[in-house]
């Protein structure tokens, strides 16, 4: 009888183990794999999982963005963002990105991701700049148009 | 010679006149800085004698020197940012200012300054500040003498000690940054100066170019950071006599180089790094006269840099010279000192007759599996390296000093 049991066990273990997990960042100790950046501040960090379950840590938005570009054959299961309005990470499709010369991010692009689509909004009207999608800005990433800081 | 005299007399004149010194403190004619700031006209002096000040937010927008005497302190009551400079031709002296507030969606700092020329910071202590001296769109200004300590030691909501953001032509000398996220940050920031700063134990980096051209630093100590330096994505900077100390830890560096170009690292000692100098996408960088001391690794130049040279350094020490993750090599290395060199000189020139090959095999076995680190002063590494050494197989082949000094450069 408590065979079947150790066996569904190490079965649940053996498939809970296979899905890609994200992990947790570090703040002030991981590096962010595409810039060699340390990765301090919640507001910008971002992770994606490969559906080999490996990790890769970022310190911003922009660095994801480059590295999903720069590995077009890597299938990622998650994509994730820590965004500029709440803690810990979400995925980075149901975020929503304000991009303006006022909130600039650390690798340079102005990229805030947030969570909270109203809040986008709220600090578009206070901030100015442009609301992106994931999808959009995965598609016109390389292609922004020019900060104009004056 | 006379009529220069009464014109000096008149221009004497007349700045006295129109000058005056404002004096603050709770029994002067002034009791607020604020007051002192409203009451005065451009280019007067407001001398702050020693007392506690707490005004909220102090703006300023018109010239004026303001000098504190024997530090009088002015507390931001972790709510408010503490002066905010929005004209040319401000000095801000001997003023103690702590507490500054911390915001999620703005940066603010103890002082900051907002499209403002020629506005000196000199010889103030910045204690407990989110942002310490925060730039913004300004030139020729200078940061000279302050003592700038944070509270960042596990605090990552934490700003930098020294901020310049859009700037151009500042000078930033002689100032002691402490325990902040970054010692001092340049973003955007061309054709400026970091001159005999000491910044130590901050949580990233001591000294950090970002899209900066044209800068040089000089004779500066980067202590304990989680790295010393890091210049990304910048140009035309000079690095000569630095320190670069004790900054350990897995993600350290001494000195990081990320898509840089055009640059002269000469005269600075490496001592005691996880990673003396990291490299990647660094190209026509001159690396010399250089000393590389019991770092982890001294040099970690990935092969995506190019037409590098490393020219009279000396490595004394260090568990691994240099290493690298391609088997091929498009940079120089001539005429350093290699303390694992075992060569001869039988013509007695000073250099040694067989080249040295600076990639250990073992080296490279670690940057493809970290974890046979373990095997690291096993006698089994040193017959690999030996046997690599005398038929060069997965190192690679022409990464080698040609002319290895005998003895150590002085």
């Amino acid at each position: 009888m408590k065979y079947p049991i150790n066996l569904s066990i190490f079965i649940l273990i053996f498939l809970f183990s296979c899905t890609p997990k994200p992990q947790p960042i570090n703040y002030g100790e991981d590096g962010c794999h595409y810039c060699k950046m340390t990765i301090v501040d919640s507001r910008y960090a971002a992770e994606a999982v490969t559906s080999k379950s490996k990790v890769y840590k970022f310190d911003a938005v922009e660095c994801l963005l480059n590295f999903i570009n720069e590995n077009g054959d890597t299938e990622f299961s998650l994509k994730l963002i820590s965004p500029f309005d709440s803690e810990g990470l979400t995925s980075a499709e149901s975020c929503v990105y304000l991009r303006t010369p006022e909130l600039p991010s650390p690798m340079g692009e102005y990229l805030n991701g947030l969570s909270d689509h109203e809040f986008a909004e709220e600090l578009q009207e206070k901030h100015g700049g442009e609301i992106y999608t994931w999808n959009e800005l995965l598609k016109k990433f390389g292609s922004l148009p020019e900060m104009n800081i004056n | 010679m006379k009529n220069l005299l009464m014109l000096f007399i008149l221009i004497t004149g007349t700045i006295n006149l129109h000058s005056q010194k404002l004096k603050v403190c709770p029994d002067c004619p002034y009791t607020s800085i604020k007051e002192a700031i409203k009451l005065s006209s451009p280019y007067d002096t407001i001398i702050v004698k020693s007392g506690v000040y707490k005004e909220g937010n102090i703006t300023i927008e018109k010239p004026l020197y303001i000098i504190g005497e024997d530090y009088p302190v002015i507390d931001g009551e972790s709510e408010f940012e503490i002066f905010t400079i929005k004209s040319d031709s401000v000095t801000l002296q001997g003023l103690k200012l702590i507490n500054v507030g911390v915001s999620y969606t703005k940066d603010l700092a103890a002082i900051n300054i907002i499209n403002s020329d020629f506005v000196n910071i000199k010889g103030n202590i910045l204690e407990n500040s989110f942002f310490g001296v925060y730039y913004q769109k300004s030139s020729y200004g200078t940061i000279e003498g302050n003592v700038i300590k944070g509270n960042a030691v596990k605090e990552i909501s934490s700003g930098n000690a020294i901020h310049l953001w859009h700037c151009d032509n500042m000078q930033i000398i002689h100032n002691q940054v402490k325990n902040h996220r970054d010692g001092i940050y340049l973003e955007f920031v061309d054709s400026s100066r970091i001159v005999n700063n000491i910044s130590e134990g901050n949580l990233r980096y001591g000294l950090h170019f970002m899209f900066s051209n044209w800068d040089d630093y000089i004779s500066n100590v980067l202590r304990d950071n989680g790295a010393g330096v890091a210049v990304m994505f910048s140009k035309f900077i000079i690095m000569e006599d630095n320190l670069f100390e004790k900054n350990w830890g897995t993600t350290s560096y001494g000195l990081l180089l990320k898509e840089i170009y055009d640059a002269e690292i000469i005269n600075n000692k490496f001592y005691k790094n996880t990673i003396g100098i990291y490299g990647e996408s660094a190209t026509r960088i001159k690396i010399s006269n250089n000393e590389f001391h019991q770092n982890g690794w001294a040099l970690k130049i990935l092969g995506s840099c190019m037409d590098n040279e490393v020219v009279s350094n000396n490595f004394i020490g260090n568990t691994f010279d240099v290493t690298t993750n391609s088997s091929r090599n498009y940079n120089i290395y001539q005429g350093n000192y290699w303390d694992e060199y075992t060569g001869y000189d039988l013509n007695k020139d000073g250099y040694g007759d067989v080249p040295y090959r600076p990639v250990s095999l073992f080296s490279h076995v670690i940057t493809k599996s970290e974890s046979s680190i373990i095997l690291l002063r096993s006698l089994f590494v040193d017959l690999l390296n030996y046997a690599e050494k005398v038929t060069p197989v997965f190192t690679p082949e022409s990464l080698k000093d040609e002319s290895p000094k005998m003895k150590p450069i002085q």
